[in-house]
């Protein structure tokens, strides 16, 4: 992974899951980010809540969800010999809580999946999460955007659903 | 990872997320107001984790043992056989061509320090005096040529059959279940033989330098096996890491020694030749010379012994396997048959005559290195340590085969499980096993051990080899001739040399030929132990099973009233309303008293009191079930056994005699199911008597009137 132009090597990376299909996008990203700069890799997973909720309610089947995708992230970093902790976390905003936690990490890099989407007449979907991060994260940020094949490919099945 | 607040747990969790999943309530303030968030420990994913597939996976703390003494033995496991590895490192535990070289052809190079030595004590023993000797090289050489059919054939099966099993695999795809069963069986007895002969070996060699150890004689080569037994079972790549060194220093040596001895004899002329026939003057015939030759041949061939290793183990390579397998087979026969050969031309260049004090080994390195030099006493050390480690090719070949017919149902399953160490930890422990037994009973005296041996391994030879005719003959690949043609020779003399080995070794020979058939039976006992028991077993896929149709009812013997009996019978509530318990007695007294505490504290629940004037308790409470009490119709009796969890070592012998006693009487009674229900002390699962029902013993005690009316319509007696 080329850490041009910076030059400056990645000691602490977040990663940003959200147990959709670029969750191993950004892990296969991350650990080769942490080959080259033998950086630590946090898995970061944000169960957002609303505000029918307390923060801290216990919400099983979101956490059920999230501890799946921490667990694969996990497992695909072990594989790939890449020490990883993962963080699960419950916050109103995704974003906001993505780049505390990355400052509370002191990370030197945010890598994100985006998945390629498009709203209703053609214009492609950035969502909210990304924007924000980009806005306000102090650190680098990589976004992975998923392949528009693998998206179509998604679209196809879902149809057949 | 921020979990620290459950370090130290050494229980697992309920596997219920809600409880596992406590978040901590204090929310961590962000950069702006307003954005907080909360941590959510995930505990659970220390002891499990989902796979891609949706299963959990058990992880390392998940494996930890939970009881004091089971964590001190699981520590002392790990100090001993080193951490646990997870079977996904299984690729990384195999083993590179140089590492399987010095594993598996341990036992074949080894052969090379004594086989020299057998071939001149054969030919000395034909009467025609040092005469004879000139037949060592052109022996040896045809020794060298059959290893090179041998190992010719062997790396078509490499090829062949790259699962392993060597011989076996061969005659099971071509020859059928006997002839693979008794290849087996020839060489798991010679695998046994191996470690008992070198170990024995070994053990005589230290006791020769050291005459003092003589006493210790047996006990130094259990010792060693024992050894050689926990270093495998730390894993076959730390066994080679262990003990390649040695392979190599004494291939290096040897081969330097070859070296420098052909330079003495061939330029420096610094050889002396034994006498010709003529020399003697002695009328030789020329089929006794051809009687002798095969002799010597036969005593020779057991240099042959440990080629075969490597088809077993083929899975233990790198990949490729097959090719790195079929390469160091290679590499093994060139080193073998040049070592060989070549000891056996300086020891004849030499004119060495073997002798009861020196070696021919010894006679050899101290005409090349000069006697007392320190290569001469270097290279004697080697050779004894690689002869020691010839039985280290059997704990790699062993427990493999071993595996493979277990995964054939042909031995107990346990076989084919994988130790802590990916190592099979059954096979290792019992190879070990029986060659301890084995040199025990032989006083390790290789002597009487050595006529057993390389007679299970010239059989197996001969089966694999025919088995790849028929191979041949059935897949009929281009250029199938010519390997037809080298198995058809090789399975030929193989065959003839497995004759002569045992003709020449009778009759000690034959007890491998009487052991041969009885491993046979048990193996085709043990599989048909497995298909019965599959039989009964398999389930009628086409069929959906419903809901259960029949009742159940249960009973307790009880042995007092206690704590861990009124938690049996709360937790036979739960299963059944049809709930009795049964006391057996000797003491009618005691009994009567039993009965007025009963109907105190459980007045629900009858309490039949049995007298049993014989003293016996177990048969009583057998045919009550069966005279008094018969499981009715359409119903399961199941009988639950207060159990105390014993605490340390001695509350085994103390307490649960009778329920042991009990259950193992009505196993396989029909339509009966035995439950055990532990209590004890700090233990897990003593909540069931806690939240009883049952009424305080200083209330409304006495059982009403109803309770006693129920109990003599059931009954009718009283005891």
């Amino acid at each position: 992974m080329p850490t041009e132009p910076s030059g400056e090597p990645v000691r602490r990376a977040v990663l940003s899951l959200n147990g959709g299909p670029t969750d191993a996008l950004v892990v296969e990203c991350g650990c080769k980010l942490a080959r080259a700069d033998k950086s630590e890799l946090v898995a970061v997973y944000v169960v957002e809540v609303d505000w029918s909720h307390d923060l801290d309610d216990e919400l099983e089947e979101q956490r059920e969800v999230a501890s799946r995708a921490l667990d694969l992230a996990e497992g695909m970093a072990e594989r790939a010999d890449v020490p990883l902790s993962s963080q699960l976390l419950q916050a109103r905003d995704v974003g906001a809580a993505l780049v505390d936690e990355a400052v509370a990490l002191e990370a030197d890099a945010i890598v994100m999946g985006l998945p390629y989407k498009v709203r209703f007449g053609g214009d492609f979907a950035l969502g909210e999460t990304v924007p924000y991060v980009f806005k306000n994260a102090p650190c680098r940020v990589f976004v992975v955007r998923e392949p528009v094949a693998s998206s179509a490919a998604r679209e196809e099945h879902m149809k057949g659903i | 990872m921020p979990m620290t607040s459950n370090e130290g747990e050494q229980r697992p969790p309920p596997s219920s997320e809600k409880t596992t999943q406590t978040p901590k309530p204090a929310g961590l303030a962000g950069q702006k107001p307003g954005n907080r968030r909360v941590r959510v420990e995930r505990t659970r994913s220390e002891y499990f984790r989902y796979t891609p597939s949706g299963a959990l996976e058990a992880r390392p703390k998940a494996h930890e043992e939970l009881g004091t003494t089971g964590r001190i033995t699981q520590a002392a496991r790990r100090v001993l056989f080193g951490r646990p590895l997870a079977s996904a490192e299984e690729i990384g535990e195999r083993l590179s061509k140089k590492k399987a070289l010095a594993i598996f052809s341990s036992d074949a190079i080894s052969s090379s320090a004594y086989a020299t030595e057998e071939i001149l004590r054969a030919l000395l023993l034909g009467g025609i005096g040092l005469a004879a000797l000139n037949l060592a090289l052109p022996v040896s050489i045809s020794i060298a040529l059959l290893l090179g059919v041998v190992a010719i054939s062997y790396r078509q099966v490499v090829v062949a059959y790259p699962n392993g099993g060597g011989s076996y695999s061969v005659s099971k795809a071509n020859l059928g279940r006997l002839a693979s069963l008794i290849a087996a069986s020839a060489l798991l007895i010679d695998y046994v033989l191996t470690v008992a002969v070198s170990i024995s070996s070994a053990s005589e060699q230290i006791v020769s330098a050291v005459p003092a150890l003589g006493p210790w004689q047996v006990g130094i080569a259990v010792a060693v096996v024992v050894l050689i037994t926990l270093a495998n079972l730390r894993g076959v790549r730390e066994a080679g890491n262990i003990f390649a060194i040695p392979t190599y220093l004494f291939v290096g040596t040897a081969l330097l020694m070859i070296g420098l001895g052909a330079w003495q004899i061939l330029v420096q002329g610094d050889g002396s030749a034994y006498p010709t026939l003529k020399d003697n003057a002695v009328d030789f015939a020329g089929l006794a010379m051809v009687l002798l030759a095969m002799r010597a041949f036969a005593s020779g061939a057991v240099a042959l012994t440990g080629t075969e290793a490597i088809a077993t183990g083929v899975p233990s390579f790198q990949p490729p396997e097959s090719r790195n397998a079929a390469t160091t087979l290679a590499v093994m026969a060139v080193l073998l048959g040049t070592l060989f050969v070549g000891i056996t031309f300086l020891a004849s260049g030499f004119g060495v005559v073997p002798n009861e004090v020196d070696t021919v080994l010894s006679q050899v390195a101290g005409h090349v290195f000069g006697l007392d030099s320190i290569g001469f006493y270097l290279f004697l050390t080697f050779a004894a340590v690689i002869l020691m480690l010839a039985a280290n090719t059997s704990f790699s070949a062993f427990p493999r085969l071993a595996a493979v017919l277990a995964a054939d149902n042909f031995m107990p399953r346990r076989f084919a499980y994988r130790g802590d160490r990916l190592a099979f930890t059954a096979g290792i422990v019992v190879l070990g096993a029986l060659a301890i037994i084995l040199i025990v009973i032989f006083g390790g005296d290789t002597h009487a051990l050595i006529p057993l041996y390389a007679v299970g391994v010239f059989i197996d030879f001969t089966i694999s080899q025919t088995g790849m005719i028929r191979h041949w003959l059935r897949e009929r690949p281009p250029g199938y001739r010519r390997r037809l043609t080298v198995n058809a020779v090789g399975a030929v003399i193989t065959f003839l040399v497995a004759v002569d080995v045992t003709v020449v070794k009778a009759p000690s020979s034959l007890l491998v030929l009487l052991l041969i058939p009885v491993l046979v039976g048990v193996m085709r006992f043990i599989h048909h132990e497995y298909d019965t028991a599959a039989e009964e077993l398999e389930v009628d896929r086409s069929r959906v099973y419903g809901p259960p149709t029949k009742k159940s009812r249960v009973i307790i013997p009880v042995p007092a009233l206690s704590r861990a009996v009124i938690r049996t019978v709360q937790f036979g509530r739960t299963i059944s309303d049809d709930v009795q318990a049964v006391h057996i007695t000797v003491d009618a007294e005691a009994a009567e008293q039993l009965r007025a505490d009963w109907e105190h504290v459980l007045p629900d629940v009858p309490l039949v009191v049995i007298e049993t004037p014989y003293r016996s308790l177990v048969l009583p409470f057998l045919h009550y079930l069966d005279v008094m009490a018969p499981t009715p119709e359409n119903t399961i009796t199941v009988v639950v056994l207060p159990e105390y969890v014993p605490r340390h070592w001695w509350d085994n012998i103390l307490h649960n005699q009778k329920a042991k006693r009990i259950r193992g009487a009505l196993i396989g009674r029909p339509n009966t199911v035995v439950a055990d229900v532990p209590y004890g002390a700090d233990r897990v699962g003593n909540e069931l008597d806690q939240k009883s029902d049952v009424p305080p013993a200083n209330g409304q005690a006495a059982p009403t009137d109803q309770h006693k009316e129920e109990h003599k319509r059931r009954f009718g007696w009283r005891r």
